[in-house]
């Protein structure tokens, strides 16, 4: 099925061990773990989702002819628990999850209908000691995957939504305005704010809104050109920000972006997307979201992210050194009298924390050694009686010693 | 370092020339259509310029293959994707129009039947604008030779791009109503604009700068590029 695919071994195994990491430096930072089912009804998914992500949902009947569709992200979820099992849970909550999210439409995620996604949410928390955190948490997430060469831009929604309440515009311009923007079109942006007469520093922010990056020095260049609160609000928000990624000591990678365009009407606060090294589209993206927990009946701010797992996959895949997949650590084969011993022996080795995998059928010498390549195990332990065994590994000759003395050597511990 | 090469895809066919000579007054690089049409990918100091089909340009740009690509705002309207549209390049004007047998009773939207029937290579933009008129249509999709579809009865009338007119002229038609006019425009990458600002920021502002100066006569338009 197109947009579809299946993970093979060492796909899924990459794909498992960055969201086990990701995670994992949640879990560090104190976000608890939720799960929350793959269906939802699409009353509830219609509280937090805009109409195109609406358009995109996977939707089906269940039994009782009730509409309900496959969630294309978590965070709506995690805000109906929030405000519905967990109401009575204290605020801030930090939670976190993982799994495949799914939408109909194939562009999106690069022909990708389905998408491994790990999130995580501070919810009941303002302002910037909260923005800083879910920033630098994405980062450290982006790392803990062995990701070594990535950035974070971050920017405030608010700082356009006070640019178009400034700019003085008649209404439809505006809906046109906002429109090219999302659509992320400059040139028809141009053409609707040169058709006003008015001119404004505004105009030429929001002409030059792709260029609006730097660090702290653009603060001062932004700041000298608006005149209106809410987006002054906003650059000293970044600001504060800025300073305190610094001391979680992430200085070296984030960026400012005054002009990053996201969904105006669900982001309120600062947001941020993470960039790896050679790749179209971010691999994390977040932000303050203050409005959606109210829908739920549970007004409370909230910021968060998600780590778009596929996207960790490709880039470590592709990297001039892709991650090392663990090998198999022994194949143990027996003969005749030698299944007992092989059973014993296979448990023990798992009890170092060691893979082995044990045959299923007696073998001759000859046939375990084609057995051993066969499953590409490290190394090959072949069990004759309940005394003796073979090993055999690579580069080196094959020994005959008692099982036990075997595990000791495998293990690492001296025989 | 090896990535601040900026990418730039080009589009096969009308706009080639338009795209070339705007590269070489922008001072980014001088190719012939020849050098880029045998070799589809040709790499200089600053850029590397590839050569791909017209409809193919926002996907390489899109998936971060290209910084930049120069398409035709007709591509972008049946292609719309997560790439910025920065510049207007102002050459390869063009219409998408509505164009009817010469001999029909069609003409402005008070006359059109119901159910308009069309041919067209863009249906997207098509369904989109006849539905903002309020006008039902039925979009036959076609790939080539639309002009020929209205003369063997299969359609009422063909939403095409016509620069001159000169081939709807030559097929007895005539235009009914213009759907959009479309240039060459200057489109980028999302990610690029982020991770590598300078170098492709610098490059949209050399290509704006041209856009912007008014053509120079044809003699005259060998400027000593520096790379």
């Amino acid at each position: 099925m197109p947009g579809f695919r299946d993970l093979l071994p060492n796909e899924a195994e990459v794909l498992r061990e960055a969201q086990e990491s990701v995670l994992g430096e949640m879990r560090r930072w104190g976000y608890r773990h939720v799960i929350t089912p793959m269906v939802e009804s699409t009353e509830v998914l219609e509280l937090g989702l805009g109409p195109e992500q609406r358009r995109r949902l996977f939707k089906f009947t269940d039994a009782r002819g009730e509409v309900v569709a496959l969630v294309s992200e978590r965070t709506v979820p995690v805000a109906r628990v929030v405000a519905g099992k967990l109401r009575s849970a204290p605020l801030p909550m930090r939670l976190c999850y993982a799994g495949p999210v799914l939408s109909t439409d194939e562009g999106r995620f690069q022909q990708r209908r389905e998408t491994y996604q790990v999130g995580a949410e501070l919810v009941g928390a303002s302002g910037v000691v909260a923005d800083a955190e879910v920033i630098a948490l994405a980062a450290r997430c982006l790392e803990a995957t062995g990701l070594r060469r990535y950035q974070v831009d971050v920017g405030h929604s608010e700082f356009f939504q006070g640019i178009m309440d400034a700019v003085k515009l008649p209404a439809d311009v505006k809906a046109g305005v906002r429109g090219a923007l999302a659509a992320r079109d400059f040139v028809a942006l141009e053409e609707l704010l040169s058709r006003t007469t008015l001119r404004s520093a505004e105009h030429e922010l929001l002409l030059r809104f792709p260029a609006l990056r730097g660090g702290a020095e653009i603060l001062k260049a932004a700041g000298g050109l608006v005149r209106n609160h809410r987006s002054e609000r906003a650059l000293s928000e970044l600001g504060r920000v800025l300073e305190l990624l610094g001391t979680h000591g992430l200085g070296d990678v984030v960026s400012l972006d005054l002009g990053a365009i996201r969904d105006f009407d669900y982001y309120t606060g600062i947001i941020f997307e993470g960039y790896g090294p050679d790749l179209g589209r971010p691999v994390a993206q977040g932000g303050r979201y203050d409005g959606l927990l109210a829908r739920f009946g549970r007004p409370a701010p909230a910021t968060g992210f998600v780590v778009q797992l596929d996207l960790v996959w490709e880039m470590l895949t592709r990297a001039a050194r892709p991650p090392e997949l663990p090998r198999l650590d022994a194949a143990v084969a027996w003969d005749a009298a030698g299944l007992a011993t092989a059973l014993r022996l296979g448990s023990t080795l798992r009890l170092f924390g060691m893979r082995a995998v044990v045959d299923t059928q007696p073998r001759n010498h000859k046939e375990a050694v084609d057995w051993w390549r066969a499953v590409g195990a490290v190394n090959l332990v072949h069990c004759h009686t309940s005394t003796s065994t073979s090993w055999s590994a690579p580069g080196r000759r094959m020994l005959k010693l008692p099982p036990e003395q075997v595990a000791g050597r495998l293990a690492g511990s001296p025989a | 370092m090896k990535k601040e090469r900026v990418s730039v895809a080009l589009a096969t066919g009308a706009l080639l020339p338009g795209a070339l000579k705007i590269l070489s007054r922008a001072g980014v690089a001088r190719l012939s259509g020849a050098e880029l049409g045998r070799q589809l990918l040709v790499d200089r100091p600053a850029v590397r310029v590839i050569l791909v089909r017209p409809a193919d340009v926002p996907a390489y740009v899109d998936h971060g293959a290209a910084d930049l690509g120069i398409v035709g705002k007709d591509v972008l309207w049946e292609s719309p994707g997560a790439h910025y549209e920065l510049v207007d390049l102002r050459f390869g004007d063009c219409r998408l129009v509505l164009a009817v047998p010469a001999s029909s009773k069609l003409a402005g939207p008070e006359t059109w039947p119901p159910l308009l029937r069309v041919a067209t290579k863009y249906p997207r933009t098509t369904a989109s604008w006849f539905e903002a008129h309020g006008q039902s249509v039925e979009v036959v999709r076609l790939h080539g030779s639309v002009e020929l579809a209205p003369q063997v009865g299969l359609v009422d009338g063909i939403v095409d791009l016509t620069a001159s007119g000169r081939t709807l002229r030559e097929n007895k038609l005539r235009i009914a109503a213009i759907l959009g006019s479309s240039t060459a425009r200057l489109i980028a990458n999302q990610a690029s604009l982020k991770t590598r600002t300078a170098a492709v920021q610098s490059l949209v502002g050399r290509l704006r700068a041209a856009a912007e100066q008014p053509a120079r006569p044809r003699a005259a338009a060998s400027p000593a590029a520096k790379q």
